[in-house]
């Protein structure tokens, strides 16, 4: 029971050791024998030295939709690099931007912090503030110029977490969140 | 093998003065943009866009076993741009130093209201005071 406990444990860390043996050996640029045993041994080293607990349990990656959501971030990120110019260029120091809330679905530390990287790097928004008990974004965006912008970027980071929830989601939370409903149906008081 | 090196070229020459550009309008909208919050903007995005396209085009110029490293460059600074920006956020929202006549809306200020924490009662109320001395 130990051994195979112990076990199971091993192979939950196998990504991060190969991804840290990956790691290494990428900075060594090199693939000698000493390179190869040394990374391995520094990775094994690591791990059990700092074990991290699981970030996401029950993780279903689904690798088309990973691929889907790395276009959509390049994208996103040559869009929002010229957003963000050109209202430097245009506007200036009489641009304008809001502060707002935004709702999540998803609930657990991994997701969160993927939405809002991700927030980030589409064009006009910036994660300024995280909630991470009631799940709520607070996201700086810019420009703003009426209350159609401001539903307008809200949607935009649902669009955002969507995607996140459909690459690498997780069971029963994600019930019916194919559905195009905004999330206020499901909202929790308080 | 020729027309390989001009593609490459090619790439290059298109890919690093781009990279530059964004570089530099990202900080001439330091400069331009009034707060905190929007210069942010200005930094996380079109600064970040300018390196990862300096990356790429340098990347293509490089030994193949040198490049990935590049690319390790644009994935570290693609995970922790987005982290640093929102630390800054949080700290300048916090400290105040946001302007608050440039929000068209600041819902996080109204939630604090709601809660009985104003984020900027107070010191508007002590403004006001000066104000009739």
């Amino acid at each position: 029971m130990n051994g195979l406990e112990r076990a199971r444990r091993g192979v939950r860390h196998l990504p991060m050791i190969a991804w840290l043996w990956l790691l290494w050996i990428l900075l060594w640029g090199s693939v000698d024998l000493e390179v190869l045993l040394g990374g391995l041994a520094v990775a094994l080293a690591l791990v059990a030295a700092f074990p991290l607990p699981p970030a996401l349990p029950r993780a279903v990656p689904r690798p088309l939709r990973i691929g889907a959501l790395l276009v959509h971030l390049l994208t996103d990120l040559v869009r929002s690099g010229a957003t963000a110019a050109w209202q430097a260029l245009r506007h200036g120091p009489r641009t304008s931007a809001a502060i707002v809330e935004v709702e999540l679905r998803v609930d657990s530390d991994l997701l969160i912090t993927a939405v809002a990287e991700l927030t980030t790097m589409t064009p006009g928004t910036l994660v300024a503030e995280i909630d991470r008990r009631r799940r709520l974004l607070y996201v700086h965006t810019l420009p703003v110029h009426d209350e159609r912008d401001i539903h307008h970027r809200k949607s935009e980071v649902q669009m955002v977490e969507r995607r996140v929830a459909r690459a690498i989601g997780h069971g029963e939370s994600f019930e019916g969140f194919d559905g195009i409903d905004g999330p206020s149906s499901r909202r929790k008081g308080g | 093998m020729n027309a390989l090196n001009t593609a490459r070229d090619a790439v290059t020459a298109v890919l690093l003065p781009a990279g530059a550009a964004f570089c530099l309008l990202g900080a001439l909208g330091l400069l331009r943009f009034p707060d905190t919050g929007s210069r942010l903007h200005a930094a996380a995005k079109a600064q970040t866009l300018g390196l990862l396209l300096v990356l790429v085009g340098t990347a293509v110029q490089m030994p193949l076993r040198h490049a990935p490293v590049l690319l390790l460059v644009a994935l570290f600074q693609l995970l922790t741009a987005p982290v640093t920006s929102q630390i800054i956020g949080r700290a300048a929202y916090r400290a105040q130093a946001l302007d608050h006549r440039l929000l068209l809306r600041d819902e996080l200020a109204e939630r604090l209201e709601r809660e009985g924490t104003p984020a900027y009662g107070q010191e508007r109320e002590a403004d006001e005071e000066d104000e009739g001395r």
